[in-house]
């Protein structure tokens, strides 16, 4: 019941945006005080039952559509938590970040919050169709959020997310169906293993479970949505959209694809390690040549998503406890860079790498922070993200050691263009001389970002923290395909 | 033999004769005060509704005539959907049809269509089923060419009115062979006929029989009709016409196709199956180039019938249980989805331009548009979604390569249809109020029926799918 209560407050915090007079102040504190309560319930749920989310725990199961054994299931394991966490945590942050919306703040709200319905429910749905209803109901709201409140070039980057990502679940979708239709029945839980369905058959279903998936990713050849959308979207929106947004496709691929069809996706792991090692490498030379900073650290989310394909794909212990973790650590160094962009771009009136410079005298907070972002994604130890990417590589080299040894490449790579960023944008010589005057990230910014890079920190430093909850739930995954 | 079972077996239908009769008489007598036939009107749907309603509480169900006439659950249903759409309908007209100064014979044109519709899903004898057709059909030619102040009406009216005559007399025909083969109207003893080997006599009726239907649900390629008929008549007309009458003749076409000739399922599936690719891909690819509203829903309505003619053809091995349980969810998704769009035009415009920036200047019909138009693509969890759900269910368990096409033709008609039905959605929210659009016209009672109408459109998966669980397990009676 605590999960079913988690998801569909932010559905009444929607509402209550809505009612809301039209006035800034009240909807901004009315939304901070909404979001907290499903973040102070999920580090309620980590201290009360995170030892035990081996299996489903917390779990409802109400039957919705008898003939066909669809039902409202839901339910939190070890896979999902980190990123039930991270969708709670990070529709606060956005909230607080928000700054940058000028018009019809609440109405923003509003959409955020039914997004951190669809997210929330992704997370803890342990059926497909719900699985499926909740993979969609974030779509509506990230359509408006990009297209009412984005930048000029909004309109088209909005129709091209949407359609894109349509085409993606509609696929999908059909092979829920193919998968449910065969085994006659759509709870996960009993479907783990296969669900009775021969080798042939779960081939034919994983096939366009993944395709759809990898679209929602994106994997490198199917990402043409997102440049666009992640440069053309409000700080906030990008917040979600590269934190939590990519990760619906990799948990789909780490819950759904891997548990539910072991033997359909057996053939398909090296091609989705190689996806990841095309991710990694894709990323970081395309990221090397944006002349702004925006496109720049859209293109390391990318990059850096593709550990969790490869971590996925190994089909070990190592591998996928990194893959789990890289979901929360990519979400948490892309929203602390996206927001710091957004910082600098508005005092600094550019996004242009060129036009920027020597940022570190004037806004040292920003610059250090952007500092601690930029080392995070080029995996320094004693961040979050070294932790993850260093199990991913690990795991990925212990079953494809070609791709393995590719995607440590990556790393430098990714070092290469960071380091480049960063002695462009905040050392090297002050640019312009109205840079003399910038302000330091305010408290409100600071608030944004703060809590974001001490979890970064955290997390880095005793990763057990959160692997000690996802373990036992990637060794129940393990045992279902055979794995060690 | 009338007994006073039979008197509660045709409720509905009496009720809504003596409805008919009242609003009549209003014109006649009460110095044709539309606010009186207006009230009436609500009233007779509204009791209707509730008739149909208790009856189906009860478990009511039995033949009557001889069994040409029969209730259960599957007709109640129907008559549901059909008061139900009736309803709204009857608001909707509120103010338009005081303004022509004949609201008291528009009004009773309405409950006639109910009356005939009613009656038509409780048919079991081929010539009831023709003459309950036409009852409802020769009124809807009125309505549509009421709106004498646009000359659009007129010749809507009067297309519809001439491929409608045709149509009849191709169904006529149709149905006048079977019951050449057959020996008899009844259902049941068309049944035993329609077995083993099919005499060329009884294709040729079925096909013409089918095209009959193709014709009255505006499949293609018998749809030309539809878009000038529903662009020339009044939005209450076009939005009530293309819900509940049409649920109610894909009920009738459902009934004859399983009780009268369930062993020859191979042969019309078939023809399902080549009528709802066709119809789904006309009716789509055509609705992609409107920028008339009206014209663009009309087109729509077009693919939708494709989209139930799919459940058609999915009525065949282990898919027959799904599929019917699919034409009761889709019907009744589309009169809600549907009617709520179609009375949107009143309030706005029927230009696609004069939605732009409305979320700025009146939210709440901005944001129930948004529901009908995400509902009619398919989106979760609203009404759409689930519709289409049971036909993709039921074409997979029919077992039948050529129903997987259909199916596959659906998921691509699916993603076809997001861009112009999304083009309203940008239009509403992305683009700037121009100067025209200002507000959405104050219509109370339609206003009502929008919100009413979007709300039911929300909980659709967990109102309708219960009901229409419950209906489709007890079966055709």
């Amino acid at each position: 019941v605590i999960t079913t209560v988690t998801i569909l407050i932010p559905l009444l915090g929607a509402i209550l945006m809505l009612l809301l007079p039209d006035d800034d102040r009240p909807a901004r504190y009315a939304a901070l005080g909404v979001a907290a309560v499903p973040l102070l319930l999920t580090i309620y749920i980590y201290f009360a039952f995170g030892d035990d989310l081996g299996v489903a725990a917390l779990t409802q199961d109400i039957t919705w559509i008898g003939s066909l054994n669809i039902g409202y299931r839901v339910g939190l394991d070890g896979l999902g938590f980190g990123m039930f966490f991270l969708s709670a945590f990070l529709t606060l942050i956005a909230i607080v970040a928000s700054r940058d919306v000028k018009r019809n703040l609440k109405q923003y709200f509003a959409a955020l919050f039914i997004a951190e319905v669809g997210m929330l429910g992704v997370f803890a749905a342990q059926d497909l169709i719900l699985f499926y209803v909740f993979f969609e109901i974030t779509l509506i709201p990230m359509y408006l959020l990009v297209g009412v409140w984005g930048d000029e070039n909004r309109r088209p980057a909005a129709i091209k997310f949407f359609i894109f990502t349509f085409l993606g679940s509609t696929v999908m979708l059909a092979g829920f169906l193919a998968f449910g239709i065969l085994a006659n029945t759509y709870s996960m839980d009993a479907l783990g293993g296969g669900g009775g369905l021969s080798r042939v058959a779960q081939i034919a279903v994983a096939a366009p479970i993944l395709f759809g998936l990898l679209i929602k990713v994106p994997a490198v050849p199917l990402h043409g949505w997102l440049l666009d959308v992640y440069v053309s979207s409000p700080t906030s929106t990008n917040v979600l959209l590269s934190g939590v947004l990519p990760k619906l496709g990799t948990y789909g691929i780490i819950a759904v694809a891997i548990p539910l069809l072991p033997q359909g996706i057996e053939p398909f792991l090296p091609y989705l390690a190689i996806f990841g090692v095309i991710n990694i490498l894709y990323g970081s030379f395309v990221a090397f040549m944006q002349p702004d900073l925006k496109a720049l650290v859209a293109y390391s989310s990318i990059g850096t998503l593709g550990f969790i394909l490869l971590g996925a794909a190994s089909g070990n212990a190592v591998g996928l406890n990194g893959a789990v973790f890289q979901q929360v650590s990519h979400g948490l160094y892309s929203a602390l860079l996206f927001i710091l962009v957004g910082v600098i771009a508005a005092k600094a009136g550019t996004r242009r790498i060129r036009e920027l410079g020597g940022l570190a005298a004037r806004m040292p907070w920003a610059g250090g922070l952007l500092a601690l972002g930029a080392l995070a994604a080029m995996g320094l130890p004693g961040l979050a993200v070294f932790v993850s990417e260093f199990m991913s590589i690990m795991g990925g080299y212990t079953t494809f050691p070609v791709q393995g040894v590719l995607a440590s490449v990556g790393i430098v790579l990714s070092a290469m263009y960071l380091l480049y960023m960063l002695a462009r944008v905040i050392f090297g010589p002050v640019e312009r001389p109205a840079y003399e005057e910038l302000q330091d990230a305010d408290s409100v910014e600071m608030a944004s970002v703060v809590p974001v890079a001490v979890l970064l920190v955290v997390l880095g430093i005793f990763p057990a923290l959160l692997i000690s909850v996802q373990r036992p739930a990637v060794d129940a995954v393990l045992a279902l395909i055979g794995g060690s | 033999v009338v007994t006073g079972q039979t008197i509660v077996a045709l409720l509905p239908e009496l009720i809504s004769t003596g409805f008919l009769i009242l609003v009549l008489m209003v014109g006649a007598f009460a110095e044709r005060n539309a606010g009186i036939a207006t009230g009436l009107a609500v009233l007779g749907t509204l009791a209707v509704f509730a008739s149909a309603a208790v009856l189906l509480a009860t478990g009511f169900s039995g033949s009557f005539f001889g069994a040409a006439y029969v209730v259960d659950g599957f007709a109640l249903y129907f008559k549901l959907i059909v008061a139900g759409s009736a309803f709204f309908a009857v608001l909707a007209a509120a103010r338009w049809s005081g303004g022509t100064g004949d609201a008291p014979e528009y009004l009773m044109l309405i409950l006639s269509v109910v009356l005939g519709a009613t009656l038509l899903v409780s048919m079991r004898d081929l010539f009831g089923i023709f003459l309950a057709i036409e009852l409802a059909t020769i009124p809807s030619y009125a309505m549509v060419a009421f709106d004498r102040s646009r000359r659009e009406s007129a010749e809507g009216g009067m297309k519809y009115l001439i491929t409608g005559v045709i149509a009849s007399s191709v169904l006529l025909y149709g149905l006048v062979l079977i019951y050449g083969v057959s020996g008899s109207a009844m259902l049941s003893d068309v049944a035993d006929t329609f077995t083993g080997n099919l005499t060329p006599v009884a294709v040729l009726g079925l096909v013409l029989m089918v095209s009959g239907f193709a014709f009255k649900l505006s499949a293609a390629p018998f749809h030309f009709w539809t878009p000038d008929a529903y662009q020339g008549a009044p939005t209450s007309a076009a939005a009530f016409l293309s819900v509940g009458p049409k649920a109610a003749t894909f009920a009738v076409l459902l009934r004859i196709l399983l009780e009268g000739m369930p062993e020859a399922a191979a042969t019309w599936t078939a023809v399902m199956a080549f009528l709802a690719i066709v119809t789904m891909f006309v009716g789509n690819l055509a609705a992609l180039r409107q920028r008339n509203v009206r014209r663009m829903l009309a087109y729509s309505s077009v693919a939708h019938s494709g989209y139930i003619l799919a459940a058609f053809a999915a009525l065949q091995g282990a898919g027959v249980a799904f599929a019917v349980q699919a034409v009761l969810i889709y019907t009744a998704a589309y009169a809600i989805m549907n009617m709520g769009a179609f009375l949107i035009i009143d309030l706005v415009g029927e230009d696609t331009k004069d939605f732009n920036g409305l979320i700025r200047t009146t939210p709440g019909v901005a944001v129930s548009m948004a529901l009908f138009m995400a509902a009619l693509v398919g989106i979760p969890p609203l009404a759409g979604f689930f519709g289409k759900l049971w036909i993709i269910i039921a074409g997979a368990q029919s077992g039948s390569i050529l129903v997987y096409v259909v199916v596959g033709a659906l998921v691509v008609n699916t993603v076809l249809s997001v861009p112009y039905y999304f083009g309203i959605i940008r239009n509403m929210i992305l683009e700037e109020p121009t100067t025209e659009t200002v507000r959405a016209k104050g219509d109370g009672a339609v206003r009502f029926s929008v919100y009413v109408l979007a709300v039911l459109t929300t909980v659709f998966g967990l109102l309708i799918i219960p009901l229409s669980a419950l209906v489709a397990a007890s079966g055709l009676a």
